[in-house]
C-alpha cells in the first residue's frame, strides 16, 4: 500500500467505531479544570482513539474585535487567558506597530521581557503543582503555589495587578518599573532557582513520582510532532529546536543571551524536567535584563487610526506558540483579527499521545500538554441499533427534569406555571 | 535508570513545620498592599471639565456624560457636560486616568467592592457638585 | 527569507500562473487559485521543507470567501492565499498533507460556511452550540449582526 494511501486511511474511519466502548471524559469531570469533551474509546483498559468535542467557552472574541476602536481590543484580548494575558496583548500590539511606522523603544522591549518572562515562570510553577494534584501528591501542590505568591507580589509590584498587567500599549509599556526593585528582583530570582533546583530532585527521586510520570503517554517521534503541528513544550520534549525566541526573536530577545531547553526521552517526565529547566532559564534572563536595562523613553504616543495592510505575528506563550494576524482598512476598528492559542495546535498531538494509554493515566497526559480551553454544555444521545445521534438544547433538559421530579404538577391544571421561559 | 531515594520530601516537610503559616491574616488585620495597586476610581470634582476624553476611551462602557446645561463664552452657548461613573462594569484598567489631561481621575487603593446592590456603585460626584 | 528560496517560490509560481508579492520584508503573499492549491502546498511543505503551518484563517471579502495559509521558517512568514465564492463554497482540505490542519479548517466551517472535501471531521462543530439554527448565517461574516444572534440563541441581557 502506498504512503499516500495508508495516510487517508489512518485519518479517515474515524467515525466507525463499536459503541460498547465508549467512555465519555467530561465536560464537567473532577480531574479536569477547564471543561473539554473527549469520547474515549477503549478495548478493555486500553484507549484505542479519541474524539474531541471542543468550544464550551467560546465567547466571540473575534467578532467583538470587528466593532471596538483598536486600543479597546488590546484589554479584550488580554482577558481571552488568565494565565497568560500579558503575551495575547503583546502578540496583538506586535501585529498592529507593524503596520504603523513607529519603532518601539529599547527600554520598553526589556520591560515587556521582564514581565513575558515572570509570567513564564508564574505559569510553569502553576503546572507544576498541578501534575502534583493529579498524581494524588496534594503537598507538592501546596508548596509549588505558595513559592509562586512570591512571584505575583513581584508583579503586582511592578503593573498593579496579579492577573491582568494592563502595562502594554503600542509602540510602549504604560508605566515604567519602579525604582529600588533591582535587588529585590536579582534576590528573588535567587531563591526562585533553588526551588526549582529542590522540585526537580524530587520528581527525579520520589517513588510516587516516578510511577506516575515515566514512560507514559505514547511516544511519537519528531516527524509526527511536526506533521501535526505541534508547538511549544510538546515540539521541545521530542528534539525539536523549535522556539520562538530563538528563531524569530521579539522584544529584546536577541540582546539577552539564553538557550532552549529540549528533551528527547517521550514521555510525561520528560515534560516536567523540560518546564522545571525553563524556569531556571527565565530567573536567570531577568536577572540579567534587570542589571543591564538601558535608559531612554517607554512609549511613543500614536494616532488612533491605523494604515491598511495585513500584518501577523507570534510570540512564545509559556504553552507554545501565539499567532495574530491583523487586517486593517484604515478606521478606527479593525476589519479582522485572528487570534491562534497554542492549545488548539496541540490538540491534534495530545489525542495522539493517548493511544495505548490505560484510562487511570488520562488526567496526567491531558495535563501534560498544559491545556487552557473552553466550551458551551449540553447533552447529546447515541440511540444503539441504529447509530443515530441527537442532542437536547437546555431547555428540554429543563422540561425533562421537572417531568421526572414532579410528574403530578407537570399534568396541573395551570400549565403556565412550568412554561419554557424563550 | 533513576536514583530512587523515597523520603526526598522529608527534610522539607520538617522546615515547613517550622516556619510561620503563608496564609495572610487578612479579615482580622489590614493587607499591605503596593504603592501601585489598582483599587476603585476616584474623581476630584473641582478639576473636571467636561472634556469627555474619558468616557470615549474606557473599554468597559463605565462612564456616560450627564448634561447639564449650557454656558456662555462670548456670544455663543457652549453645552456642559459631567461624568457618571458605573463602576460596577469597571475592569480596572486605568486608561481613563493615563488621559485625563486635567488630572481629575485617581485609582485609590479600596477592593472591597462587593455589594448585593449595585446602585451603590455608581459614583454621581462629578454631577451633583 | 534567503534569496534562493523566494527565486524557487517565484519560478514554482509563475508555472501555475500566481501571483507573488513582498510588501514588508519577510513576509510574502502568494495568491493560488483553487486548482493549484493542493499541488502548491504539497510542493512548500515536500520539497522546500517549509514544515511549520501556523494557522488557517478565514477573511470575509465581498462576494468572496478568502482562505490563508500561514507558513512559517526562522524570520519568514510566507502566506498562501485562495478564495472561494461565497455562492458555492467549497474548498479543498489538505488534511492528507498536514494532519494537524484538521482542527483549522473545522473552524473555518463553523465560522464562514466553507465545506472543505476531503476533511473526515467537516460535519462536526468545532466551536458552535449544536443548537445553531440552521437558517442562521454563518457568524463571521459581515451580513450576520451580534443582535440577531443574541436573539436567536435566546441569549438577550437585561441591560440598563
Amino acid at each position: 500500500m502506498s504512503d499516500e494511501s495508508k495516510r487517508r486511511e489512518e485519518t479517515a474511519g474515524l467515525m466507525e467505531f463499536s459503541v460498547e466502548n465508549l467512555v465519555p471524559f467530561g465536560p464537567i469531570h473532577p480531574a479536569l479544570k477547564e471543561p473539554e469533551y473527549f469520547k474515549l474509546i477503549l478495548e478493555g483498559e486500553k484507549i484505542v482513539q479519541v474524539i474531541p468535542r471542543i468550544g464550551y467557552v467560546h465567547r466571540g472574541l473575534e467578532k467583538a474585535a470587528e466593532s471596538r476602536p483598536w486600543v479597546q481590543n488590546m484589554y479584550m484580548f488580554e482577558r481571552t487567558c488568565g494565565i497568560c494575558s500579558f503575551v495575547h496583548s503583546l502578540c496583538y500590539g506586535q501585529a498592529v506597530e507593524g503596520l504603523t511606522i513607529y519603532e518601539v523603544p529599547r527600554r520598553a522591549k526589556y520591560i515587556r521581557l521582564i514581565i513575558a518572562e515572570l509570567e513564564r515562570i508564574h505559569s510553569h510553577l502553576l503546572w507544576v503543582g498541578l501534575m502534583g494534584h493529579w498524581a494524588g501528591f496534594e503537598t507538592l501542590f501546596m508548596w509549588v503555589w505558595n513559592d509562586r505568591e512570591l512571584i505575583l507580589d513581584l508583579v503586582e509590584a511592578i503593573s498593579g495587578n496579579r492577573v491582568h498587567k494592563s502595562m502594554n500599549a503600542f509602540c510602549g509599556v504604560r508605566r515604567d518599573m519602579p525604582e529600588n526593585m533591582e535587588d529585590r528582583i536579582v534576590e528573588r530570582m535567587k531563591f526562585i532557582t533553588d526551588r526549582a533546583h529542590y522540585y526537580r530532585e524530587i520528581i527525579d527521586t520520589e517513588e510516587t513520582m516516578l510511577a506516575r510520570t515515566e514512560n507514559v503517554g505514547n511516544k511519537i517521534n519528531q516527524e509526527t510532532a511536526q506533521k501535526l503541528c505541534a508547538v511549544g513544550p510538546m515540539a521541545r520534549y521530542v528534539g525539536l529546536r523549535q522556539d520562538v525566541r530563538l528563531t524569530d526573536p521579539y522584544a529584546a530577545y536577541d540582546e539577552v543571551p539564553f538557550d532552549i531547553v529540549t528533551r528527547t526521552e517521550g514521555d510525561v517526565r520528560a515534560l516536567l524536567r523540560l518546564r522545571l529547566d525553563e524556569l531556571v532559564v527565565s530567573a536567570n534572563m531577568i536577572s540579567y535584563a534587570v542589571k543591564h536595562i538601558p535608559e531612554g523613553p517607554i512609549r511613543v504616543k500614536i494616532a488612533p487610526i491605523i494604515p491598511a495592510g495585513e500584518h501577523s505575528s507570534h510570540c512564545e506563550a509559556p504553552r507554545g506558540e501565539i499567532f495574530y494576524y491583523v487586517k486593517s482598512t484604515g478606521g478606527r476598528t479593525p476589519d479582522r483579527v485572528k487570534s491562534r492559542q497554542p492549545t488548539m495546535a496541540n490538540i491534534p498531538a495530545a489525542l495522539e499521545l493517548l493511544k495505548g494509554q490505560t484510562l487511570a493515566d488520562v488526567p496526567m497526559v491531558l495535563t501534560a500538554i498544559d491545556p487552557c480551553f473552553g466550551c458551551m454544555d449540553r447533552m447529546s444521545f447515541l440511540e444503539t441499533e441504529s447509530q443515530k445521534q441527537w442532542t437536547w438544547s437546555g431547555e428540554q433538559l429543563r422540561q425533562y427534569g421537572i417531568k421526572h421530579y414532579f410528574p403530578d404538577r407537570f399534568n396541573s391544571p395551570n400549565p403556565t406555571k412550568f412554561k419554557a421561559v424563550p | 535508570m533513576p536514583h530512587r531515594r523515597p523520603g526526598a520530601a522529608i527534610p522539607e516537610m520538617f522546615r515547613q513545620m517550622l516556619e510561620k503559616p503563608s496564609t495572610e491574616a487578612y479579615p482580622y488585620k489590614p493587607i499591605q498592599l503596593p504603592d501601585r495597586f489598582r483599587g476603585k476610581l476616584d474623581i476630584d470634582p473641582e478639576k473636571c471639565t467636561g472634556c469627555q476624553v474619558c468616557a470615549v476611551v474606557c473599554p468597559a462602557g463605565v462612564i456616560t456624560m450627564i448634561d447639564k446645561g449650557t454656558r456662555k463664552v462670548g456670544d455663543r452657548e457652549l453645552p456642559v457636560r459631567r461624568p457618571l461613573f458605573d463602576l460596577s462594569t469597571c475592569i480596572f484598567c486605568g486608561e481613563c486616568v493615563d488621559n485625563c489631561a486635567f488630572r481629575a481621575l485617581e485609582m485609590t487603593k479600596l477592593f472591597e467592592l462587593a455589594t448585593p446592590n449595585k446602585a451603590d456603585l455608581i459614583m454621581r460626584k462629578a454631577v451633583e457638585k | 527569507m534567503s534569496e534562493n528560496l523566494l527565486e524557487q517560490l517565484q519560478t514554482y509560481a509563475a508555472q501555475s500562473n500566481s501571483k507573488v508579492s513582498v510588501p514588508r520584508k519577510g513576509e510574502t503573499f502568494i495568491d493560488v487559485d483553487q486548482g493549484h492549491i493542493k499541488e502548491f502546498i504539497s510542493h512548500v511543505v515536500n520539497d522546500l521543507r517549509i514544515l511549520h503551518l501556523a494557522t488557517i484563517t478565514g477573511l470575509d471579502l465581498g462576494e468572496n470567501i478568502g482562505i490563508l495559509y500561514h507558513f512559517s521558517q526562522d524570520k519568514d512568514t510566507i502566506q498562501v492565499r485562495s478564495t472561494v465564492p461565497k455562492a458555492q463554497s467549497t474548498a479543498v482540505s489538505i488534511v492528507d498533507i498536514i494532519p494537524g490542519a484538521i482542527l483549522y479548517e473545522m473552524e473555518i466551517h463553523d465560522m464562514f460556511g466553507v465545506t472543505f472535501t476531503g476533511n473526515p471531521w467537516i460535519n462536526q462543530k468545532l466551536l458552535l452550540p449544536d443548537n445553531w439554527p440552521d437558517d442562521l448565517p454563518p457568524p463571521l461574516l459581515k451580513t450576520t449582526k451580534p443582535a440577531e444572534i443574541r436573539k436567536r440563541l435566546h441569549l438577550e441581557v437585561e441591560r440598563k
